[in-house]
């Protein structure tokens, strides 16, 4: 029965077929929400869902010179990587499937493992706009990791654990958006780092680079990385508003708070320009730790107290 | 003074507001009384002289003169190869030409349609049976 | 991979097919990790051989091809090519005609500049600014419709007039139309100037110095940025523009900021004008009669585009074709500046300094005669030849 129970959890819900759909119905309310804060109609809600199955039907061309396994094995471990993440956050309101102390530094990975994913399928094509696009996510992970990950010990140093579960179950009497709002700040900005949401889509910028690391993908494989950005967004929206926007107890606050923060994020992506990667790094590695840095201060302060 | 977010009076008045956008074919957009649409031809004061065939810029209007005497000719407009330039409205001195402000959707899966014959259809059927298809002819002067 | 292994120095193409292009071009940029080393331009993907066209079609017809060679400028054309050819047959105008050529000239000047902004904005990565702007040219879009009876590619202009006159309704809505538009174009000159992401993307990129600018050519707002002061119609004031005269918007740092605001300034400008003209519209007919066969002789006429300086060339007979018609539009004189300017910039910012100059390829598109790099020789190939060679050479590559 347990066996069943995990398999189930893992294929259908929350996991699996539940965390793709859930994950490509958030990307529809993200671009419809900007459609709507730019007065404009925006997308119908199969949108997502006609793109990835129209890809589906698609030829895949695997371009010369490339390593064939890696380019076909890249995506798929690229969203086996968001997935997983998946399993160890509270989706739906309900408790993590599976947990464990330190779950977190292995949710935060298996994210990274995506963007990871998609910058080493970048470098393995020729391309050149590939290769850039590469180089621009990778450099980008190396600035917004650090402020990201410390913004989300923040929460895991007042709760005293570093499993989601129990952090979680802290946050819901403890509104952390209060008594940490740099940590949040940090936090969201970070997410939409993480993201690759305007102004930090510097690695896929379509106008210059046409889509960096993933330009020789079609077909199949950009169907799947569509889907692991896509169940990176839920994850990713699940985990910050469980942390610092008061836990999410069942369904209907997960629904609320989730696309609170959605919004919160449409609105910060449709007011900024991109930034050049050289200026991203340096807004993170001069402010992103400076506030985090910060917030750790005042943490400690307070609970030294 | 450098500012963050300059756009978040717009953005902040559009959650108010119905988009912008005009959501065609269940709403007609407003009627614009100058619109350049279809060519239409009223023949009773034509004198048949073939000016606008010849200005057209895209050989668009054929005149055919069935019957020089009794002044019986029509007029074979190519709604495909018309440019809406309204060039022909203005070579007209007899005012034959107008171009309509409510007719624009032209857009058709059958190739016949787009071929327009203005004038004395019956008459025309022997010439138009001798014709070969789709070539412009040059006006027949006498 | 021996690419990957080698130093880190290679060529990004840009084009002919490009998301940061509208039309098609060729850019080749040498990088140097992000740093731009070196540039080069080709282009005639947008060729359509339309001074040969013109040669074959009679001075009404050509009008309307005229018109076409470019869909953000199209009337600024087709009023060259009317002010070449009443020079050549020695007819002028009336003044009501000139009035309403030069109205509906600068309702274009304002429709080009937002279409710009927008289009630069988008190349930043300034999504909501492209669609705001875009939204506010539709303003001016309807009013051109209602004036005009189409929405691009106006077909204002008669040989010695215009087609059309202006009734009071038309008027009240031109004025209602630009009083909207001027409010918006303060509110985006203020986005422009303060916003601190967009002017990170902005400013101090792509500096063009005045000396720069006049050795390579430059013209239209790009030189006036750079404080070239270059506009025909304070310098040369063609038509209507000697009864109402306007003022040159310049600036003196010519960078991409700069250029944004001489393009905004010169909004105001034409909404001035606009309003000017409506109040003083002078009477009279609309259309001078000019013979079908134009007498022969040569005629230039330089026009000041949205882009910058427009010239025109004809030539006639004495038939009613012309014998032959040569244009030349004012990006060709801008790519200059493009490829002198990118070279020592990051890749992220060559698309902003080539939505900068405001580029037209359909304007300004050449024959380009390319050469065998071995052989130095070209070969000439039919229409036939060059299917049956483009059959064989994925034939054998199959194989």
């Amino acid at each position: 029965m347990n066996v069943f129970l995990g398999i189930s959890s893992l294929l259908i819900f929350p996991g699996g077929l539940f965390l793709v759909v859930s994950g490509l119905l958030y990307e529809w309310a993200d671009h419809k929400m900007l459609a709507l804060l730019q007065n404009r109609v925006g997308p119908r809600w199969f949108q997502p869902f006609a793109d990835t199955l129209k890809l589906l039907i698609k030829e895949e061309i695997i371009p010369d010179g490339v390593n064939p396994f890696m380019f076909v094995g890249l995506p798929l471990v690229a969203l086996a990587g968001a997935l997983t993440a998946g399993l160890y956050v509270p989706l739906a309101g309900l408790a993590p499937t599976f947990g464990f102390p330190g779950d977190l530094i292995v949710v935060l990975y298996l994210l990274s493992l995506l963007t990871l994913g998609i910058g080493l399928a970048g470098a393995n094509s020729l391309d050149r706009f590939s290769l850039i696009g590469a180089t621009r996510t990778l450099t980008q992970v190396f600035s917004y990791e650090a402020p990201f990950l410390l913004a989300l010990l923040g929460p895991a140093m007042v709760a005293g654990s570093w499993q989601i579960g129990k952090i979680t179950a802290y946050a819901a009497s403890h509104w952390l958006i209060l008594t940490q709002p740099l940590g949040f700040l940090v936090a969201l900005i970070g997410l939409m780092g993480k993201l690759e949401l305007p102004p930090f889509d510097a690695p896929e910028a379509s106008t210059e680079i046409v889509s960096g690391a993933m330009t020789e993908y079609s077909g199949r494989g950009l169907a799947i990385f569509n889907l692991g950005r896509a169940v990176e967004l839920v994850v990713g929206l699940t985990l910050v508003s469980a942390f610092y926007l008061g836990g999410l107890s069942n369904p209907l606050w997960f629904l609320g708070k989730t696309l609170v923060l959605l919004l919160a994020l449409v609105g910060i992506q449709s007011l900024l320009t991109r930034l050049r990667i050289d200026q991203t790094v340096g807004l993170w590695w001069r402010y992103g730790v400076l506030l985090v840095l910060v917030q750790w201060l005042i943490v400690i302060l307070f609970r030294g107290m | 003074m450098n500012r963050l977010g300059t756009m978040l009076p717009d953005v902040f008045r559009s959650v108010f507001r119905p988009p912008a956008t005009e959501n065609y074919p269940f709403v007609r957009p407003e009627k614009v009384e100058r619109l350049r649409g279809l060519l239409k031809f009223d023949p009773t004061n034509c004198s048949g002289c073939g000016l606008c065939a010849m200005d057209c810029p895209a050989k668009a209007i054929e005149v055919t003169m069935i019957d020089r005497k009794t002044k019986k000719f029509f007029l074979t407009y190519h709604t495909d190869r018309c440019m809406f330039c309204g060039q022909c409205v203005v070579t007209c001195n007899k005012s034959s030409l107008r171009m309509s402000n409510n007719e624009w959707e032209l857009a058709s899966l059958d190739k016949n349609s787009f071929t327009i014959y203005f004038g004395d259809k019956p008459d025309a059927e022997p010439i138009l049976a001798g014709k070969p298809e789709g070539q412009p002819e040059p006006v027949k002067e006498g | 991979m021996p690419e990957n292994l080698a130093p880190k120095r290679f060529t990004i193409p840009i084009g002919p097919q490009h998301p940061a292009l509208k039309e098609p071009g060729h850019f080749q940029f040498t990088v140097d990790g992000e740093v731009v080393t070196s540039a080069y331009v080709r282009l005639g993907y947008a060729h359509r051989g339309i001074e040969k066209a013109a040669e074959e079609r009679t001075w009404i017809q050509n009008l309307y091809l005229i018109e076409r060679i470019c869909g953000i400028c199209s009337h600024i054309h087709a009023m060259a090519y009317c002010l070449a050819v009443e020079s050549l047959a020695n007819v002028e105008a009336p003044p009501r005609a000139q009035a309403i050529r030069v109205l509906v000239a600068e309702l274009e000047r304002i429709h080009s500049h937002f279409l710009w902004i927008g289009v630069s904005a988008h190349e930043a990565g300034f999504e909501t600014l492209f669609m705001y702007s875009w939204r506010d040219r539709e303003t001016v879009m309807d009013l051109l419709e209602g004036l005009t009876g189409n929405r691009v590619n106006y077909s204002a202009n008669l040989l010695g007039g215009v087609k059309f006159d202006l009734d009071q309704a038309q008027m009240d809505s031109i004025r209602k139309g630009v009083d909207f538009l001027e409010e918006r174009t303060h509110h985006y000159l203020d986005v422009i100037m303060h916003d601190s992401t967009f002017l990170q993307r902005t400013r101090g990129i792509g500096v063009m110095t005045t000396a720069q600018a006049e050795v390579m050519g430059a013209v239209g707002p790009t030189a006036r940025a750079s404080n070239v002061k270059r506009d025909l119609r304070v310098e040369a004031p063609y038509s209507a523009y000697k009864t109402f005269p306007v003022q040159m918007a310049l600036d003196t740092r010519g960078d991409l900021e700069a250029r944004f605001e001489v393009r905004l300034n010169e909004l105001f400008e034409s909404f001035r004008l606009i309003r000017q003209i409506l109040d003083n519209l002078p009477e009279g007919p609309l259309v001078a009669r000019i013979p079908r066969r134009i007498p022969a002789g040569e005629a230039v006429v330089r026009l000041e585009a949205p882009r910058g300086e427009v010239y025109y060339f004809v030539k006639g007979n004495g038939s009613d074709k012309p014998e032959r018609l040569k244009v030349r539009t004012p990006t060709i004189c801008n790519l200059t500046s493009v490829i002198r300017l990118a070279v020592g910039h990051q890749l992220a910012d060559v698309p902003m300094i080539l939505a900068g100059i405001d580029p037209c390829f359909s304007c300004n598109d050449r024959m380009v005669q390319v050469r065998d790099a071995a052989t130095d020789s070209q070969k000439m190939l039919t229409w036939e030849q060059l299917r049956q060679h483009g059959i064989d050479f994925y034939r054998s590559k199959a194989k």
